[in-house]
């Protein structure tokens, strides 16, 4: 047996029409079979709610009396990308505050114009004939806007990675806040309710594809930037009309230490045309999986502490290393269901039609990173190779005339086969002669926590770390803590330099 | 049950935690402390039916006890129940119920202001 979509939106427009949520799609199957279910059921809505920083809106203003070509412009103080046409623009989610910072960005400028709240626009041009204002200062609302399309060039991920923290700080990521030693997991998506796991082939979902976007009814545009079914990760672009959302569907949010993101409330129908598409919706949290990667490590490919479904993210606590850690989502889960359950009612009231997609998505696509032509530099081809170093056991005093013959401002303090045990540097040693202390032991005043490099890290890593310790210079050493050489900030500075000037 | 102890200039002269735990023999668990020469404060965990022995043996002039009760308070509008505080606070503050809808017990928290800090809707806050 098979339906067309004329026969779904028939009985969706006569109210026969059978729609269901992901949710409870896979007992109805495991109930009815495949077939039974195909007959029984015509829809499946599909629904998440998380952060999707890919985001933003284009708004056109209508011309002024003076007409300008506004070529730089702010909404609230968050500027928008101005170099559209005269009168339009683009603001992006991400797009933080020149005053506020985190705590308001393009997000927020989005979710305060939904909620009907007026906002300040301050745009600027050069002045032409045709145009000859240079600048313009006005308060605007929603329904003042002639158009406020939103458009998200990557939304409603198939699967994302969740993540953790291996590393021995604390981070701050756009996956929240992630304690040192893998102390807590955090994954994003609503798993098996989630649109794209119901559609991996993307059999349905194409160009043109109606859906339910931050409470309006929208429509895919296309593949997502990103766009990697191939190794799982799917993405989509999406669009819909932002005069028809609402803010329980559109949420700004700050992460703190990483940047203002929006959480989207995106909604997808499955009509059940085949068995095909029925066995694929009768998806369950036990078949979706993914891994948790350490973003202690800040790199590209991070690596993976190991695999898990999402039945086991969403039960609360994974282990690792045979110890419970316990996991949160920071997608809304509450609010996905809701995003289902609207979309479901939509269709049965007969406000929600299904529709052919007009261009198919790639459905084996791979996303490449970028092809990099510069090279990498490493720690080892910056770093100085003669250095002196110290005993423990020496005092103040011979440590402060080896620091003036090497001319440098640090020490590191050794012990057997040059393994690294501490540092002193030449405020310590000042510090030292000025309380009388030019007798005591290098091993009494030295600090012993020393922050480190290794020779085959890129130099912006270790750039990175001098700066968030705020020192200047790191030692070198390798995997057994032998040193190998001193990196400091001087030999960085000319880098940065040096790419500055290129 | 928590207990929220302020001391002034006078209080910070004596032991008077160490005092009133030998007085009463009730342990406490020391949860945060901030203590310098003119004032300071400590939060504490006390068995909840011990504790009217333990604020009775607390008593003195300069020292004032208050039972923390609603240490984060959680705006519900703000809230999107993403549930990223759970796994953040590790004091088990923040937990689901069946629909997916967070719950916020405050008594177990120990103020260290984490959660409000990393809330992306901005929904929590500590109240001192
Ligand atoms: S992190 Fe904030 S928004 Fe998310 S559930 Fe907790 S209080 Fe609510
Ligand atoms: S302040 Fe700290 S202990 Fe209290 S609820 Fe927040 S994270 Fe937990």
């Amino acid at each position: 047996m098979y339906k067309s979509i004329d026969d779904i939106n028939e009985r969706i427009r006569d109210g026969s029409v059978r729609v269901v949520t992901a949710e409870e799609m896979p007992d109805i199957v495991d109930e009815l079979g495949v077939s039974g279910a195909l007959r029984e059921v015509d829809v499946v809505t599909t629904g998440t709610f998380g952060a999707m920083c890919s985001s933003g809106a284009f708004l056109n203003f209508g011309h002024s009396e003076i007409p300008i070509r506004m070529e730089k412009m702010w909404l609230n103080g968050v500027e928008a990308y101005g170099g559209i046409a005269s009168v339009d623009c683009y603001i992006g989610a991400t797009q933080e505050s020149t005053t506020k910072g985190i705590e308001y960005g393009g997000a927020h400028v989005i979710e305060d114009l939904i909620a009907g709240k007026a906002v300040e626009l301050q745009a600027r041009g050069k002045g032409t004939d045709c145009y000859p204002r240079q600048s313009i200062t006005n308060e605007f609302t929603l329904a003042d806007l002639n158009q406020a399309v939103m458009l998200n060039p990557r939304n409603s991920y198939q699967c994302y990675n969740a993540a953790t923290n291996m590393g021995g700080r604390p981070i701050k990521t756009y996956m929240g806040y992630l304690l040192p030693g893998h102390r807590n997991i955090t994954y994003s998506g609503a798993g098996a309710l989630s649109p794209l796991p119901n559609d991996p082939t993307f059999s349905v979902i194409g160009s043109g594809t109606p859906i339910f976007l931050g409470g309006a009814n929208g429509t895919v545009v296309g593949e997502g930037t990103q766009h990697s079914p191939g190794a799982g990760f799917g993405t989509l672009m999406t669009t819909g009309d932002m005069k028809e959302m609402s803010p329980e569907y559109i949420r700004a949010a700050s992460m703190t230490g990483y940047g203002v993101t929006m959480y989207v409330g995106v909604g997808i129908p499955i009509p059940l045309l085949n068995e095909e598409i029925v066995k694929h919706t009768a998806v369950r949290d036990e078949d979706i999986v993914t891994s948790i990667v350490d973003y202690g490590t800040p790199m590209r490919d991070r690596p993976v502490v190991r695999k898990v479904t999402y039945k086991e993210l969403k039960s609360g606590s994974v282990e690792i290393d045979g110890e419970e850690i316990k996991t949160s989502p920071l997608s809304s889960y509450k609010k996905a269901r809701e995003v289902a359950n609207e979309l479901k009612a939509r269709v049965e009231n007969g406000s929600f039609l299904m529709a052919c997609a007009t261009r198919e998505i790639n459905a084996v696509k791979k996303n490449r990173p970028m092809s990099e032509h510069g090279v990498v530099r490493r720690v080892s081809e910056m770093m100085t190779s003669t250095f002196v170093t110290i005993t423990g056991e020496k005092n103040v005093k011979e440590a402060a005339t080896l620091l003036l013959k090497g001319n440098t401002n640090h020490l590191p303090v050794i012990a057997a086969e040059n393994r690294l045990i501490g540092i002193v540097t030449t405020y310590d040693i000042s510090k030292a002669f000025a309380r009388d202390e030019e007798d005591k032991c290098v091993s009494d005043i030295m600090t012993r926590n020393v922050i480190t490099a290794l020779p085959d890290e890129p130099v912006d890593l270790a750039a990175r770390r001098l700066q968030q310790h705020n020192i200047g210079a790191l030692v070198v050493v390798d995997p057994a803590k032998k040193v190998l050489g001193m990196l400091n900030s001087y030999a960085l500075g000319d880098l940065v330099g040096e790419r500055w000037h290129q | 049950m928590k207990l929220m102890v302020t001391f002034d200039r006078e209080g910070v002269l004596e032991a008077n935690i160490a005092n009133a735990i030998l007085k009463s023999g009730v342990p406490v668990n020391v949860e945060r402390a901030q203590i310098d020469g003119d004032d300071g404060w400590t939060l504490l965990d006390v068995a909840d039916d011990k504790a009217e022995k333990f604020i009775a043996a607390l008593r003195h002039p300069g020292v004032t006890v208050r039972i923390q009760k609603d240490a984060v308070s959680h705006n519900i509008t703000e809230c999107v129940d993403c549930g990223l505080c759970i796994s953040i606070c590790q004091k088990q503050v923040f937990s689901f119920n069946d629909s997916w809808q967070l719950q916020v017990n405050s008594e177990r928290c120990v103020l260290c202001g984490r959660c409000v800090m990393y809330c992306p809707q901005r929904a929590l806050t500590l109240q001192q």
